[in-house]
């Protein structure tokens, strides 16, 4: 965060930049960095005896058990930085968290590209804020092929297409305009650039 | 079910004589930072395409490999052998300087219908004579990382041609495709690969896999997306056998060396 904040002094910063909560099991957090946050009044939950789960699996848990009932599925989104890129079993990993939690809203970001799942249980408006991201998008059947999408919105629009990894997949699409609609029988990943600003 | 072999060797810093299966490397580039054994790579590969773009990573990131000499050399050196691709995205200057060094310049930017890796692998598969195609082993440098949209457009072209070994490299992981055709042994070259590793049912659910030298080893395990997949595995030793009733993606982390 400091080196975002060139301009100031980096104390002042790491201050203003305090997380609410470290969760994990902690096998990679440096003890200067545990015990400064733990200073400040960070919550420290040492999840270190669960190995079945990721790290940010047992994030989203956290977030969700938190999180009252009543405001879970319509209020919640939950955005994460750094899920993609690095060991590529870890990218899977948290892709797969995506569909775990399905009745969740998580977008997961890197510097180049969004995602967040398309549920099958809902027709879906995408409401693209042109200013920040696209128009490079995709849409992509992981872990089950689709035997019918449909979209608008999208240079290549699907019609009841079937899609499938060994078959077409919807990658390197753009959108035209501002919305793209899309339906289909599985659940879809979106994904659309960011743009550089 | 015939048995297939998998190994690493190409990250080795030489390949072992005698070693089974006796392989012929093609080397892609796409158009993302050269990962930091690029020049080990091409060192192993008998063809060097440029996909594009990957031609000014070549142009502009092999002489940063090699520092002390002088970057004219390097890109003497490392001159690939064809250029392929939309050419929307090489540089002129690039284009012209492997052009009078006499690299084959493909144009593709009529076919707006596939991929760059895409055409490269087409392009690798036409010009390889059949009686060679299984002892064909594509090292892709620059396929993940970057744009999500393209990474899975690279992802899939190793599903489109399930026949060919295809690798996927970045400086963490490697990923290739073990198809259900076969069962398969991967020999773990541990001083350079590992110990992290995964198996991900990407295009279809398994119903049924099993390994064998895993940490986690599946056994007639079902596996998908919204259940159990295997990711943050570990391998054991020097030997993992998997077989599976889908195409299953394999994937281990590159030492930093």
């Amino acid at each position: 965060m400091p080196l975002l904040f060139p301009e100031e002094d980096a104390s002042d910063v790491r201050r203003r930049y305090k997380p609410d909560v470290i969760k994990g099991d902690m096998d990679s957090i440096r003890k200067e960095v545990l015990d400064f946050y733990r200073s400040l009044g960070t919550e420290i939950i040492d999840k270190s005896h669960d190995q079945d789960t990721t790290d940010l699996h047992k994030c989203i848990t956290y977030i969700r058990d938190f999180a009252p009932d009543v405001n879970k599925s319509s209020q919640l989104c939950i955005l994460v930085a750094g899920a993609l890129g690095g060991r590529y079993d870890h990218e899977m990993g948290n892709l797969n968290v995506l569909y775990c939690f399905s009745s969740l809203r998580i977008v997961l970001l890197s510097d180049d590209s969004l995602i967040y799942l398309l549920p099958r249980t809902h027709h879906h408006e995408i409401h693209i804020q042109t200013s920040v991201e696209g128009p490079h998008c995709g849409l992509i059947p992981i872990g089950v092929p689709s035997r019918s999408s449909t979209t608008t919105g999208l240079r290549w629009n699907l019609n009841n297409t079937e899609m499938r990894f060994g078959g077409l997949i919807s990658s390197s699409n753009i959108v035209v305009g501002e919305k793209v609609t899309v339906q289909s029988d599985t659940d879809l990943l979106w994904t659309i650039s960011i743009k550089k600003l | 079910m015939d048995l297939m072999h998998h190994s690493s060797t190409f990250l080795l810093p030489t390949i072992p004589l005698h070693h089974r299966p006796s392989l012929t490397y093609a080397l892609v580039v796409l158009n993302q930072t050269l990962p930091r054994f690029a020049p080990l790579l091409w060192k192993h590969a008998q063809l060097r395409l440029c996909a594009d773009g990957g031609a000014n990573r070549v142009f502009d990131e092999m002489p940063l490999l090699f520092p002390e000499e002088d970057a004219s050399d390097v890109r003497r050196r490392y001159k690939p052998d064809v250029i392929n691709g939309d050419m929307d995205s090489i540089r002129k200057e690039v284009l012209d300087f492997y052009r009078s060094l006499g690299t084959k310049i493909i144009d593709k930017s009529h076919d707006q219908d596939t991929t760059d890796l895409h055409k490269c692998i087409t392009y690798i598969w036409d010009f390889a004579p059949d009686a060679n195609k299984s002892s064909l082993c594509i090292l892709v440098a620059g396929a993940l990382g970057g744009r999500y949209d393209h990474e899975m457009g690279n992802l899939n072209v190793l599903y489109c041609f399930s026949s060919l070994r295809i690798v996927l490299l970045s400086d963490d992981s490697l990923i290739y495709l073990l198809p259900r055709t076969h069962h398969h042994e991967i020999h773990i070259q541990t001083s350079v690969e590992g110990p992290h590793c995964g198996l991900i049912p990407i295009g279809v659910p398994s119903r049924s896999s099993t390994t064998t030298g895993l940490q986690w080893n599946l056994n007639n395990t079902e596996m998908r997306f919204g259940g159990l997949i295997s990711s943050s595995n570990i391998v054991v030793g020097e030997k993992v056998t998997v077989q599976s009733d889908t195409d299953l993606l394999w994937t281990i982390s590159i030492k930093k060396l």
